[in-house]
């Protein structure tokens, strides 16, 4: 209780500072003479506008001075100019390793796992029966915590007594071969990731694609049909570019999320040459090591990995990305 | 000619049958395809939760069993109890349950009162902001992560539970005030003006009209959120120091052996069943709400 209280009563103090700067905004705006529906909605917003200011905005900008200083948390930070990053691109003997595992890591996961969770939203698209079901048991996975999922699939990784190894026993026995040591194998790391990956997302990537698949108007395959098209063809040419939007969202989603895996990565301690994603990396520099500067240096790069890539992504939207609004 | 006639069309009925039952054939056959997949893949996805039920009952020495069993002898139910004991458990879920039901509260009425605002309301520059809150969730988290730590280091408040639930009364995130924005764009004026009529102000209006119509969108990031702060396991991580003090995500990380301590596994597949237990109520019980709610996002952007 002694521990719950006191956030409970700063709790209630910040909830009632950010209802009174909205009251403050309202009657500011309106003393000045902003109109009584303007002055109500900038008011309203406040929340996420003073949330913005402080967790987003200005964190931004620390953490790329921060990136240029040397900061261990109890000293204040100093500035060392390029030096973190010149540091992490020649000398840190982890960060080729995690780029390559995070890039090769987002790059198979994310179109694997919006191909499969497409596939299974066409089957259970045609009215099969106890679609329910089905879709509660696609979904599972995605809802399960990440901390249960790492600690499920490292003992299904197993490579002595995992459920996974013991299947794969008889067929590598054919070859005279022993199973896989996924974990501790830094060949098989990326692997045993991605399939990890493909089990907790395919779920909620389906659910979205059930959606999308419904939302294709029926008068486009009946055209098809009288044109002659065959299932194939239509699934060609009017099933997937109407979804393409969805498509791209996923894309963009997935290849966000993918490159900032950290939970799952965390919890299986794979070998330490292999299984450090960027993330992981950035844990360690900033909150066991205390190198506040150099893990920002890091972030920022992940960051701009990220942005790059997003760039990427949008700049090829144009060219496979079908708006039927855009077109009208 | 009376008889060729009667001909053609007995044919043509015999081919329109004919046809009609090879695409039913081919339907069919299509249909069975489509369940063999999709129960395969059914399967194959249960494996790993029936293995991890399997293992939380098994006594440890059972567990490296070659084959694997998958009905264990003995059912060792009180793994659940000696897991449970062996770390402060009870006390690991009272700090989750007011983790969660504070931030889920502080972010449903947060998000809510924003969404009315860009919903509603027409101010200059509305729309603009509106596209700087949806490019904020493509923000990796890290790079806030930083200088978050550093803020509240500076407030004094690391290894309270503040950094975990204060943030959330700042509208709660981009995507819960996006998805009950979306949500509040179908509800029709005209209750609203109506009670406006009536002489209600706006608040009275948000709380007494708005609130009530938009439940399902309330609902639906009541269980986003409540997801993510039962699951949550990197903010924990970093703010929480004392053992006491950890939920149970962070509970179940320090029960995963050491240099010198293998892990428990029954122990481990134990928890994560329990840790998955609410998480699943919670979803058959709202399943609807939920996936209408990703639906909606997913779709409308």
């Amino acid at each position: 209780m002694q521990d719950y209280l006191p956030t409970f009563i700063r709790f209630l103090a910040v909830a009632s500072g950010i209802g009174l700067t909205m009251a403050a905004v309202y009657t500011g705006l309106r003393a000045l003479g902003v109109r009584g529906e303007a002055a109500t909605g900038y008011a309203l917003i406040m929340p996420w506008v003073l949330g913005f200011l402080i967790w987003t905005a200005f964190p931004i900008f620390a953490s790329l001075y921060l990136s240029f200083t040397n900061y261990n948390v109890i000293q204040p930070p100093t500035w060392i100019g390029l030096q973190n990053y010149v540091r992490i691109f020649t000398k840190d003997i982890d960060f080729w390793p995690a780029i390559r595992i995070t890039i090769l890591y987002a790059f198979f996961s994310v179109p694997l796992g919006i191909a499969g969770s497409l596939l299974v939203a066409i089957l259970l698209s045609t009215n099969i029966r106890g679609l329910g079901v089905y879709r509660t048991i696609y979904y599972l996975p995605s809802i399960l915590p990440a901390v249960a999922t790492a600690l499920l699939w490292r003992w299904l990784f197993n490579p002595d007594a995992g459920l996974l190894n013991n299947l794969l026993r008889p067929i590598f026995g054919l070859f005279d071969l022993s199973p896989p040591n996924w974990f501790g194998n830094p060949r098989y790391v990326l692997p045993a990731f991605i399939i990890i990956s493909l089990w907790g997302i395919a779920g909620s990537n389906m659910v979205i694609f059930l959606a999308a698949l419904k939302n294709v108007p029926r008068h486009l395959y009946e055209a098809a049909e009288i044109d002659g098209a065959n299932a194939w063809a239509r699934f060609w040419s009017v099933t997937l570019p109407m979804i393409t939007p969805v498509i791209f969202l996923q894309l963009v989603m997935g290849i966000i999320g993918a490159l900032q895996i950290f939970t799952v990565a965390a919890f299986i301690r794979a070998t330490p040459a292999a299984g450090k994603f960027m993330n992981i990396l950035i844990y360690q520099a900033g909150f066991q090591q205390f190198r506040m500067g150099y893990a920002s240096a890091l972030a920022w790069i992940l960051f701009a990995l990220i942005l790059a890539l997003t760039l990427l992504v949008f700049r090829s939207s144009e060219a496979w990305v079908y708006y039927e609004g855009a077109r009208r | 000619m009376a008889r060729a006639t009667q001909v053609s069309t007995r044919s043509r009925a015999a081919m329109l049958i004919e046809w009609r039952s090879s695409r039913y054939v081919r339907t069919l056959m299509v249909q069975t395809l489509a369940y063999l997949v999709v129960t395969a893949g059914a399967v194959v996805l249960m494996i790993p939760f029936a293995w991890m039920l399997s293992s939380s009952l098994k006594p440890l020495d059972r567990i490296f069993v070659e084959p694997p069993e998958w009905i264990p002898k003995p059912i060792m139910w009180r793994n659940y109890i000696d897991a449970w004991n062996a770390l402060p458990f009870t006390r690991f879920l009272m700090n989750t349950l007011f983790v969660t039901l504070l931030g889920m509260g502080a972010g449903i009425f947060s998000s809510c009162l924003v969404a009315y605002g860009f919903a509603r309301f027409r101010f200059p520059g509305r729309d603009v902001l509106f596209i700087v809150l949806l490019s904020t969730m493509m923000l990796p988290y890290v790079v806030t992560l930083i200088p978050t730590f550093v803020i509240w280091r500076n407030l004094g408040l690391i290894n309270t539970y503040d950094p975990l639930v204060l943030g959330a009364l700042f509208g709660g995130g981009p995507f819960f005030v996006f998805l009950v924005r979306q949500f509040m764009l179908t509800i029709p004026m005209e209750m609203e003006e109506a009670a406006r009529m009536d002489g209600a102000n706006t608040f009275q209006i948000f709380i007494r009209i708005m609130l009530p119509l938009i439940r399902p969108a309330m609902l639906a990031v009541g269980i986003f959120s409540f997801q993510g702060y039962w699951n949550d396991f990197l903010a924990p991580l970093i703010y929480l120091n004392d053992l006491p003090k950890y939920t149970m995500t962070l509970g179940m990380f320090f029960f995963l052996g050491g240099p010198n301590e293998p892990p428990r596994w029954h122990w481990l597949m134990a928890m994560s069943t329990v840790i998955a237990i609410p998480i699943l109520a919670v979803f058959f019980l709202a399943q609807r709400y939920f996936i209408e709610g990703i639906a909606l996002t997913g779709i409308k952007g």
